[in-house]
């Protein structure tokens, strides 16, 4: 008896310590915050293969890299019917050093809905969140959210990845219903994360510092009655501070971003447009592009389990220059750094709900976005070329 | 000719099967009975099931359960009555629950669980067929 009752009183106590740690008021921990307690996590790893140069890691030598890993875990909980806490850890290597699996926290917020309706939902979120960047950056890590293995690599590079990735600030987010469909807007201020930037902007041997200054992004996405049709605009205005032993720069990344998709019950067919204008300014450097991406993506689910995918992606680096020829004239490197079109033909198979299998081959004229860590002196990198990666995926 | 009177009687009973099927497998929105709200609209319901809408209208916490992916009747339930595909609800909770933006729904492996979980969690919202209803939960209609 008495045990049953030491032990209630621990299993109400808990929960009630822990609202209390989190701020919440008090009378939630009476609904049990921790029974909305939710854990999730992803394991990815891949084996990629190419011909000429390399991607990931040395890929090119051997029997290929296995420098591919994403692995992932996240928890969220409702402290209060209004609050939602949420955080991931992500640990990701792609090629470069082993060092760079280290875990970081990937997003962590404090998402308070301080309206909610038939018709609208409107909400805030406070810390590192992922940027709304087109329709798939907020979960570009995630093997299990994505059609292929690699995304497209025009619009999510993994180049300079972090140029978009996240930011720590502040966003506001808003759901309207209308007769029609569903609108959805989100907009967001802060200083984004500069993981890995000073590697992948700049040649190691420049010692350039990078840190991130107040940014800006948004998104509007409009889903056309059942969301079989979604369009949606995305804009981001990126500042970043330069600071080296040859003086200080800033450098702006300003990308637009048109997405559609038309998604039926066994295919979708998806295409976005990604205009982008990348300035420096300052001591280290001047240069002012934009560049220029879009691709189109058929998906076939053949089978409740399997999907094929075939997809044409197209980068250009500097739209004054599309061939790269005047890049190479001013003996700046070879003019096929400069753009990169992409034929991908993908498979995926959902062996269980918690396992995906997944191949896929590539065919590549251009290395716009070859990963500079991985092929460290560009003329050396060759025009046309292939890859084939295979990848495993589970989740809980 | 037997053939043919087969296939005549299986072509009967495919075409009166939706008519005399429809009212007892019909799937049901229901709740929890501490639930005040009565009716939701359709792009309630379907912001409610992607984990958009975390709230009842009236504001209680609302607590989604479904039956896994693959059941038929979970299929039935999304295609008919929300109109979306089960795999468009999946990635919808995938993208909320890696993206820091939401929860996933709670998962039940049967009607008959469904049933118990939905009796006895306060603001408990989801499906069943008529045959699996009692009065411990109340049923909500849609608009």
């Amino acid at each position: 008896m008495i045990e049953s009752k030491l032990f209630r009183w621990s299993s109400r106590c808990s929960p009630l310590l822990i609202a209390l740690a989190l701020g919440a008021p008090v009378a939630a921990a009476e609904e049990g915050p921790l029974d909305t307690l939710q854990m999730h996590g992803f394991l990815s790893q891949a084996l990629v293969i190419t011909d000429r140069n390399d991607f990931f890691g040395p890929s090119s030598s051997g029997s290929g890299s296995l420098q591919y890993t994403e692995i992932g875990a996240n928890a969220s909980l409702r402290p209060h019917q209004d609050f939602l806490v949420a955080a991931q850890v992500l640990s990701r290597r792609a090629g470069g050093d082993g060092s760079d699996a280290r875990p970081v926290l990937d997003y962590g917020v404090i998402d308070y809905q301080l309206h909610s309706s038939q018709e609208r939902t409107l909400g805030l979120q406070a810390g590192r969140f992922k940027n709304p960047f087109g329709f798939y950056n907020q979960t570009r890590d995630v093997a299990f959210t994505r059609p292929s293995i690699l995304l497209p690599q025009s619009i999510y590079f993994d180049r300079t990845r972090s140029l978009g990735l996240s930011a720590d600030g502040g966003s506001v987010y808003a759901e309207e219903r209308l007769a029609s469909g569903t609108l959805r807007v989100k907009a967001g201020v802060g200083r984004p994360t500069t993981r890995g930037l000073e590697d992948q902007l700049f040649s190691a041997g420049m010692g350039v510092n990078v840190d991130g200054s107040t940014s800006y992004i948004g998104q509007i996405l409009y889903e056309h009655g059942n969301g079989h049709f979604t369009a949606a605009l995305s804009a981001a205005d990126v500042n970043l501070d330069l600071s080296s032993r040859f003086g200080n720069g800033e450098l702006n990344f300003q990308p637009w971003i048109l997405s559609l998709q038309y998604d039926q019950e066994n295919w979708a067919l998806t295409g976005e447009y990604a205009i982008r204008n990348v300035s420096l300014s300052g001591d280290i450097r001047q240069s002012d592009t934009t560049g220029e991406s879009w691709y189109v993506q058929y998906t076939r689910r053949f089978h409740p389990d399997w999907q094929w995918l075939v997809r044409y992606d197209s980068l250009v680096t500097d739209r004054s220059d599309r061939s790269g020829s005047a890049y190479q004239a001013q003996g700046l490197g070879p003019s096929h750094t400069r753009f990169a079109d992409d034929i991908t033909m993908g498979l995926q198979w959902r062996v269980t709900p918690r396992v995906l299998l997944a191949a896929e081959y590539h065919h590549i004229d251009g290395t716009g976005w070859l990963p500079l860590q991985d092929n460290s002196d560009p003329s050396e990198t060759k025009r046309r070329w292939n890859m084939v990666l295979f990848q495993l995926s589970l989740r809980f | 000719m037997p053939a043919l009177k087969r296939f005549l009687l299986l072509l009967t009973l495919l075409l009166l099967a939706p008519f005399t099927s429809a009212d007892e497998h019909q799937v049901s929105l229901v709740a929890h009975p501490d639930v005040d709200i009565r009716s939701l609209t359709r792009d309630t319901t379907r912001a409610i099931f992607a984990m958009r809408q975390r709230t009842w209208p009236d504001g209680q916490a609302v607590r989604v359960f479904v039956l896994p992916n693959n059941h038929a009747v979970h299929g039935r339930f999304t295609k008919e009555r929300l109109a979306v595909y089960p795999h468009q609800l999946q990635l919808a909770w995938d993208r909320m629950v890696f993206s820091g933006t939401g929860q996933a729904p709670n998962r039940v492996s049967s009607q008959s669980e469904m049933l118990e979980r939905i009796a006895a969690t306060p603001g408990a919202l989801g499906y069943l067929e008529r045959e699996y209803l009692d009065d411990r939960i109340q049923v909500i209609s849609m608009e």
